[in-house]
């Protein structure tokens, strides 16, 4: 009998290292990602700047979130409101707001710390923002901040890119057999995009120091809020995983604005009926 | 952030325990064929002519093996790209010989010179469904003679 079984021969192995082949498929990937997330974020910017403002207006006509805030507003934040109203448009004065889009505030009396500018010209500022701030102008840097985003197209822009943006890492996403290739694109994908908000922010608080200039003739105190916001928030991802850039970084620009110009001993203090 | 680090930290686990897990299996795997290299084990379906058949049995030998993170990612960016899904590759060769040897084992426990009739059959590695960890299924079995 001629039978006789041999020892396996090893063909159906690679040789190849397996991570070496992982970090250039890995690498190929993340370049993927990289270049449509990039295009498609741009075109979208420039689609969206196309929009007319009063597109904005009428997307959030339909919404009762600003009317029912309206409604059940008590005197006293009425007057608040009222105050902020008319601190936005002395700023917007300042700031070559055109027209055609005109800026409407929102005082809520809910304690997050926090203010925003979204579609249609509105912003919101928070009672636990307003406690906090020591003074007017640190008030009016938040305000001038968000008429920034407005008068840039910020909102709009955001949301045109973040929905073209997520449909295609989506369609990325759903090719291949496992749901690995998903989590790979979204974790790609996401930092990216982070990017784009800290780049809207940053040209915010420049606009924003560029109207408290205009106005008080000096930038001093407008660093108040980001020691606030340091304060209050819980721990500071890191600055490529945030939305805003790093609270040291926009401080410093302040301040930086500041050593330019002599010191100013007195600010704007805010008016008696805010309770200090 | 913490979706980054927990991806990170199971995939480097995956890689590290996977790899050290995969070469003590092949290690095993070559050890034991060496033992039971005498135990003949063909597919051919008629037993040789001038074999004198005492006993004959069925002897069977399964293994299920599992993939770890790191086999998954690099499977799912093989996918899309296409090519050889070479991490998978290494998980079947594993399997298959290692079903080979249980059935050898059985097959030795009965008291069988030899095996014919082998024939192998692979289940599916479970595709898809997201979050769970696929694994490869082989059964080898055959019919064991015991020669006088």
């Amino acid at each position: 009998m001629d039978y006789e079984n041999r020892l396996v021969p090893e063909n159906n192995l690679s040789t190849e290292h397996p991570l070496k082949e992982f970090f250039i498929l890995l690498a190929g990937l993340t370049g993927i990602v990289i270049v449509a997330v990039v295009v498609l974020a741009t075109l979208a910017e420039s689609l969206a700047l196309r929009i007319p403002f009063s597109v904005e207006e009428r997307l959030l006509a339909d919404t009762s979130f600003f009317s029912t805030q309206s409604a059940t507003i008590s005197d006293e934040e009425q007057r608040i409101e009222n105050y902020l109203q008319k601190l936005a448009n002395q700023l917007a004065a300042h700031m070559a707001i055109p027209a055609e889009m005109p800026l409407t505030i929102h005082y809520s009396s809910d304690d997050s710390v926090n203010a925003f500018a979204t579609l249609g010209g509105h912003i919101v500022i928070f009672r636990g923002l307003i406690e906090h701030l020591p003074h007017e102008n640190s008030l009016a840097m938040v305000m001038a901040h968000e008429i920034a985003h407005i008068k840039r197209r910020h909102p709009i822009v955001a949301a045109g890119r973040g929905i073209t943006v997520t449909m295609a890492l989506a369609t990325l996403a759903g090719i291949g057999d496992s749901g690995a290739v998903a989590d790979l694109v979204s974790l790609i994908g996401i930092p990216l995009t982070l990017g784009f908000s800290r780049a809207q922010e940053e040209e915010a608080d420049e606009d924003a120091l560029t109207a408290l200039q205009a106005r008080y003739g000096h930038v001093t105190g407008a660093e108040a809020l980001f020691f606030i916001l340091q304060e209050h928030s819980f721990a500071e991802p890191p600055p490529f995983l945030s939305t805003h850039p790093a609270a040291d970084k926009r401080i410093a620009q302040i301040t930086e604005r500041q050593t330019e110009q002599p010191s100013v001993d007195s600010l704007t203090p805010l008016p008696e009926f805010f309770g200090k | 952030m913490y979706e980054l680090i927990i991806f990170l930290v199971l995939v480097t686990l995956g890689y590290l325990i996977g790899s050290y897990v995969e070469r003590k299996h092949f290690k095993s795997i070559r050890e034991r064929e060496q033992t039971y290299i005498d135990l003949l084990a063909f597919s051919v379906r008629t037993p040789p002519a001038d074999a004198r058949i005492g006993k004959s049995s069925l002897v069977a030998g399964s293994v299920v093996i599992s993939i770890d993170y790191f086999k998954k990612t690099a499977a799912a960016l093989r996918s899309f790209f296409g090519g050889r899904v070479s991490s998978y590759e290494s998980l079947i060769d594993r399997a298959r010989r290692e079903a080979l040897l249980r059935m050898k084992e059985q097959a030795k426990k009965q008291g069988a010179n030899m095996v014919i009739n082998v024939k192998l059959e692979t289940s599916s590695i479970s595709k898809g469904a997201k979050g769970q960890v696929g694994a490869v299924e082989v059964i080898a079995y055959g019919t064991g003679l015991t020669l006088t």
